[in-house]
């Protein structure tokens, strides 16, 4: 499957979605243009030019769906997303140098394999560091979790 | 007499010691994030919006700016010395600069940048220092058609510059500014696209949306191969360029300043533009143009003053017209409507301390910048030695804190990742996030103008025609657009009369 042609058809269904949407929300008149006047508008021009890169990608020259991801290219990002996901899911119930602290660990010494020394101390110094700039000086509230801070 | 009057405003406000304090924080994080490849100054200014919640706005802008200009320095010091780009805007020096570095020139190299983007710095403020109040005079006779047309304007030359698909740029465009009608109609106050979630009443916040599409989508595009790079560290004295140096300097950083100011205030132009075109000038003008490529010092010094004087440039749509001319500039202008601060004409009469004190913090930055660039560049050099697989979960980690900071709200934190990944997904399928971004910024100005221009005539589309500034700017979107697709329709004719031929 060609990547443009793949993707164009995606952004047709945002469009269409969209147009939908803006309809149901009223598109008033020219003369007192409604809620749905501007998303309508977006919508269509959307739609368009979804259907100029579709017609575009029959001329060739675009990538195949597979050269996007060579040799296993997409495992180290769906690690990283899906372990920052993590991280959100658990935020408010662990804490946030608790989550911190794992997010990092786990990424430097299970993603990117540095010694375990390298790990807890620059794990433990960029908790350190954010907890001063985070919570003293900015005063922002962060989630204290089950270790209480 | 206005101009001292003005500057003793300004500088009255950007010597405080809390003004001065965050004004270096600017430029040193700039120089920072300069230096380092992989994350750019409008992720950088995404990641730290939240900050600027809690501190005054002007203390905020004066921070964020220092970011985007010392970000120029910055990149420059990578690209010499490591032959890849640190930031966009210094791809260009990468040709020569990587070349004088490879015959022990990266001394010279590293002092002709940073003194070039100081020069061109100092002529770029006085530049936007003298040009903002005419231009602020135009800006009050626009009315609300006048800025519809400009905004169109500037979302076609943003999308034309961005070649590579221009089909493609424009729909992101549409999508962002879909995208900026989540929430609240400002005018009726019915919710659009909320999906009935409560946070989204108020829209897609700007820092969730950025720092997903610039820093989230940067980090998993990086993660996908280890990044390796061999740092050229020999020879880092002599940083004083030579009398020889400057003789084949100067000239170019002169010319580079005064066209890369200009082409800075072209709407959708911009720093990265400038560096480009002005390379290519230097390049025809030179006595020795065979030298360009091979370690010319004229090669480093051009882009590196253009790109500095076009980040000066850039701010007068934003603090004249309340437009913003690229991305960096929709962020800020993003920051200042956090604090409730519109900007536009009328800033400069009503906000004049933030106005001047802007302006004259741009000094006391490009200061701080030549002190932090020459004795402590070997600083910087260390600092390239950090691998990504340290600095990675560091920026990913302080994304994820500033995310949740805004609002405490871990949901922020989940359409943070949504456009991370949407962003990552986006740039492997060959769709730009920085026109999404800006149209995503405009979005709400551009609807109010239609609405008011709308009703203004009663309903009728003629008046964004009839009006001479507004005709102007739609026709000049409409040649750029017609004029992208010509060259196109011109080779498919070609080719099918030489079909034609050939079949017979």
């Amino acid at each position: 499957m060609n990547s443009d042609r793949l993707s164009s058809l995606f952004w047709f269904a945002l469009g269409v979605g969209s147009i939908y949407g803006s309809v149901r929300l009223g598109l008033g008149t020219t003369g007192e243009p409604g809620s749905g006047f501007m998303p309508f508008a977006a919508g269509a021009f959307i739609c368009a030019m979804a259907l100029f890169v579709f017609l575009q990608s029959f001329q060739g020259g675009q990538h195949r769906l597979s050269a996007l991801w060579p040799g296993g290219h997409w495992r180290r990002p769906l690690a990283v997303g899906v372990l920052t996901l993590a991280y959100i899911v658990v935020l408010e119930t662990l804490g946030f140098s608790l989550t911190g602290f794992l997010l990092l660990a786990i990424i430097m010494r299970g993603l990117e394999k540095l010694s375990w020394k390298k790990t807890l101390i620059i794990s433990i110094l960029t908790l350190a560091v954010s907890y001063v700039v985070f919570k003293v000086f900015l005063k922002a509230t962060l989630p204290p979790g089950i270790l209480g801070f | 007499m206005d101009f001292f009057a003005n500057m003793i405003t300004g500088f009255s406000v950007a010597l405080e010691p809390m003004n001065l304090a965050f004004c270096f924080i600017g430029v040193f994080v700039g120089t920072l994030i300069g230096v380092l490849p992989g994350i750019g100054p409008v992720g950088t200014m995404a990641i730290l919006l939240p900050i600027t919640y809690g501190i005054p706005p002007t203390t905020a802008i004066i921070m964020l700016s220092g970011i985007y200009y010392g970000a120029q320095y910055g990149g420059s010091t990578t690209s010499i010395l490591v032959g890849i780009p640190g930031e966009a805007a210094s791809v260009i020096t990468t040709i020569d600069g990587y070349q004088m570095a490879l015959q022990g020139r990266a001394g010279p190299a590293l002092g002709i940048a940073a003194f070039g983007s100081f020069i061109a710095g100092t002529i770029g403020i006085v530049g936007l220092q003298l040009l903002a109040p005419p231009l602020v005079a135009l800006a009050l006779r626009f009315g609300p058609p006048e800025y519809f047309s400009l905004m169109i304007l500037g979302l076609v030359i943003l999308t034309y510059l961005a070649q590579k698909a221009m089909g493609k740029a424009l729909m992101m465009a549409g999508v962002g500014i879909l995208l900026g009608t989540v929430g609240l109609d400002t005018m009726t106050g019915v919710p659009r696209f909320t999906w009935n979630i409560p946070e989204l009443l108020d829209g897609v916040g700007i820092a969730p949306l950025a720092m997903g599409l610039f820093g989230i989508s940067e980090i998993l595009l990086n993660v996908e191969r280890k990044i390796k790079h061999e740092i050229v560290t020999t020879e880092l004295k002599h940083l004083l360029p030579s009398r020889k140096d400057w003789g084949e300097s100067i000239g170019p950083i002169l010319r580079s300043s005064v066209v890369g100011f200009f082409l800075g205030i072209l709407p959708g132009g911009g720093a990265v533009l400038s560096s480009f075109v002005t390379y290519g000038m230097e390049k025809r003008l030179s006595k020795t143009p065979e030298q360009f490529g091979k370690g010319a010092i004229a090669g480093v010094a051009a882009p590196e003053a253009a790109n500095n004087a076009a980040a000066q440039g850039a701010f007068i749509p934003l603090l004249t017209l309340g437009i913003p001319a690229n991305v960096v500039m929709g962020m800020l202008l993003g920051a200042l409507m956090i604090h409730n601060i519109v900007p536009g004409p009328m800033m400069i009469k009503d906000h004049p301390g933030l106005f001047w004190g802007v302006i004259a913090s741009m000094y006391v930055g490009n200061v701080m910048l030549l002190v932090l660039n020459l004795p402590l560049i070997g600083l910087w050099v260390k600092l390239l030695q950090v691998p990504y697989s340290i600095l990675f979960p560091m920026i990913l980690f302080i994304c994820l804190l500033g995310g949740y900071v805004i609002n405490n709200s871990v949901f922020d934190l989940y359409l943070m990742l949504f456009f991370g990944v949407a962003g990552y997904l986006m740039r492997k399928f060959d769709y730009e996030p920085a026109p999404l971004i800006l149209a995503y910024v405009l979005s709400s100005l551009l609807e109010n103008a239609l609405r008011q221009s709308l009703i203004l005539s009663g309903g009728s589309m003629q008046i964004f025609v009839t009006r001479p500034i507004s005709a102007g700017c739609l026709v000049l979107a409409v040649v750029l657009l017609a004029s992208s697709i010509l060259p196109r329709i011109r080779a498919r004719r070609k080719m099918l009369v030489e079909q034609a031929e050939e079949a017979k």
